[in-house]
């Protein structure tokens, strides 16, 4: 019982998810969820280098770019089918990643987070000028989409792939590796008197954070049918910093809430258009200096009073 | 191609002037408080903004326009340091960092609301251009290159000569020691913020005067702050000074012979070089 427990919340909120398309009657609200669980996917990403690790990265929406960008011009230049562009984006992810993190992971703190947001700059920048290719600020439109556009089938994709991603973060926490992580997190410069080659377990945190990415941002691609660079700029960078922080940085339900937060949130606010980016801003700076351990943190925070009391009462 | 160059070169020294400003006010807070002022450039160009919008709709002159936008951006940086980054001043510096991202996002935000989206440049009549062999230089880079250069001097007899500046340095080399030795560390952090803010909203003006101002601008120029202080060497004023000058060059030359579209990356490789090559900066002292 004590096994299956922690696990009860996990299955109410995958069988909740997996009746919502059957149950949302406003067609809006079906879209707004599928970009949420895309979103699951590039915060879970995020999350590992940044919740675990400890290095605020601010590239995860380039990565999410050349996912995207990577699988549609694929299918547009090679004819490649579907299926195969959307596997090869995030390997082509990783390999700009392995390239991007190698000079960046030399620096630490608010130095490795200014070179990845350059590398963000620079993606937008080739993005917008390398239009031969990407044609530019206009974007590409048109992208095929899988199952005709059937936006039914693309949330059980997008479910199935947000839920297996999810489930591997957490493998990976409580793996070796992910311990090293954590204490790299802590005090790196221990580990590395501990004889271990930190860098390695960064990058490894970096590549694949970015992999997570460029899924999404390939995901995102062919359920849009539509791309430009903007969508990958600094601003959406910052809103998988966002879902982590306000989910619960370092936790694995963390970033799950985080990311519909960030997708729905900001249509709740339409009210206050002109001042979303204020309020947005505004919900950032307030989170992180009222609950910098996310509404996960809190909440685990207030089972363990509960739990404490019952100890007391119960003698 | 001499004559090229010298041009790109004199080009460059005003944008690099821009650059060695915002960097330095980058250098001291990252120096004193441990914090990536990562708004700064957004509170720069709230400046530039404020000083375009006296000059057009108040019809003040230019001279009487700076030091309104001046006080006024002095007074946001302040309440930024104490409202925003003094409560997490303990925390984590991931936390700060995000702190930092949160009110750059706000500042963005409110310059959108007061001055619109619309790219602005602040007019100062100043059209005359001087010709110096086959170089010519108008008149108001000149001008841009020798405020930046009096607002650097002005800066380090600051901090280098004063008992204020003494003590600024003394925070920044040991903040324990320095409250054993009587120095007040709740008024240093304000004297930092109204400082590096000064420099900064003058950089938001110049880059106002020269180019454009538009939204998004602010974030651009504290990347290249940063790029700056990771050029230079961390904490180091020199570095920061030759850091600035020479991206501004590098960029000028990169995007008179090279592309101007891709000026910008080339001006971030650059950096991601020096980070490969020298991780501790052009100045900076070895770990």
């Amino acid at each position: 019982m004590n096994r299956i427990l922690p696990l009860l919340p996990w299955l109410l909120a995958l069988a909740l998810l997996a009746v919502l398309p059957q149950v949302l009657t406003v067609k809006y609200y079906l879209h707004l969820s599928i970009l949420a669980l895309i979103w699951v996917i590039v915060a879970q990403g995020q999350n590992l280098i940044q919740g675990f690790t400890g290095y605020v990265s601010i590239v995860q929406a380039g990565f999410m770019g050349i996912g995207a960008y990577g699988s549609t011009l694929m299918g547009l230049n090679f004819q490649w089918p579907l299926w195969a562009t959307m596997i090869m984006a995030p390997l082509i992810t990783a390999l700009f990643a392995l390239a991007t993190g190698y000079p960046s992971l030399r620096v630490k703190g608010h130095y490795f987070a200014i070179v990845t947001l350059a590398f963000n700059l620079i993606i937008v920048i080739v993005l917008v000028n390398y239009s031969e290719l990407t044609k530019g600020e206009a974007g590409i439109s048109n992208i095929p989409k899988p199952w005709g556009g059937n936006r039914e089938a693309f949330y059980y994709l997008a479910l199935v792939l947000a839920a297996s991603l999810t489930l591997l973060a957490a493998l990976i926490a409580r793996s070796r590796v992910g311990e090293i992580l954590l204490a790299i997190r802590q005090n790196e410069d221990l580990v590395a008197a501990l004889g271990i080659a930190a860098w390695k377990y960064k990058l490894f945190a970096f590549v694949i954070s970015a992999m997570y990415a460029g899924l999404g941002g390939a995901l995102y691609a062919h359920f849009q049918g539509f791309i430009n660079p903007e969508i990958f700029g600094v601003a959406q960078s910052l809103d998988a910093i966002l879902a982590v922080i306000l989910g619960g940085s370092g936790t694995i339900a963390g970033p799950a809430i985080g990311a519909f937060l960030v997708v729905f949130l900001p249509e709740f606010l339409r009210f206050a258009d002109s001042f979303r980016l204020i309020l947005y801003g505004l919900i950032l700076v307030l989170a992180t200096i009222f609950m910098p351990i996310g509404i996960v943190g809190i909440i685990k925070a207030a089972f363990a009073r509960i739990a404490r009391r019952e100890v007391r009462h119960g003698g | 191609m001499l004559i090229e160059i010298l041009q790109q070169t004199i080009n460059g020294l005003a944008i690099g002037g821009v650059y060695v400003l915002i960097a330095l006010g980058l250098t001291t807070v990252f120096g004193i408080l441990g914090i990536a002022h990562f708004a700064h450039g957004s509170i720069s160009m709230f400046g530039g903004y404020l000083t375009y919008f006296l000059v057009t709709a108040q019809g003040l002159p230019v001279l009487a326009a700076i030091p309104v936008a001046l006080a006024a951006g002095i007074l946001l940086g302040l309440l930024v340091e104490i409202l925003a980054y003094r409560p997490v001043r303990n925390a984590n510096h991931i936390n700060a960092f995000i702190v930092a991202l949160g009110l750059t996002m706000m500042v963005e935000g409110i310059n959108l609301q007061l001055f619109g989206h619309e790219q602005v440049v602040i007019p100062t009549g100043l059209s005359r251009v001087f010709r110096l062999g086959g170089i010519t230089v108008p008149e108001l880079r000149l001008y841009v290159i020798v405020a930046a250069i009096v607002l650097v001097v002005a800066m380090m007899i600051f901090v280098e000569r004063t008992k204020t500046g003494q003590a600024i340095r003394a925070v920044a080399e040991n903040r324990d020691a320095a409250i054993l030795m009587g120095v007040n560390v709740r008024t240093i952090p304000l004297i930092v913020f109204g400082m590096s803010t000064a420099l900064g909203v003058a950089a938001g003006i110049m880059v106002g005067a020269l180019f454009a101002i538009a939204p998004g601008i602010g974030e651009g120029l504290v990347v290249k702050g940063f790029a700056v202080l990771i050029l230079g060497g961390l904490g180091s004023f020199p570095g920061a000074i030759l850091g600035g000058t020479v991206l501004g060059i590098t960029e000028s030359i990169a995007a008179g012979f090279i592309s101007s579209a891709y000026k910008d990356v080339i001006a971030f490789v650059v950096m991601i070089l020096v980070l490969l090559i020298r991780p501790q900066g052009l100045l900076g002292r070895a770990p």
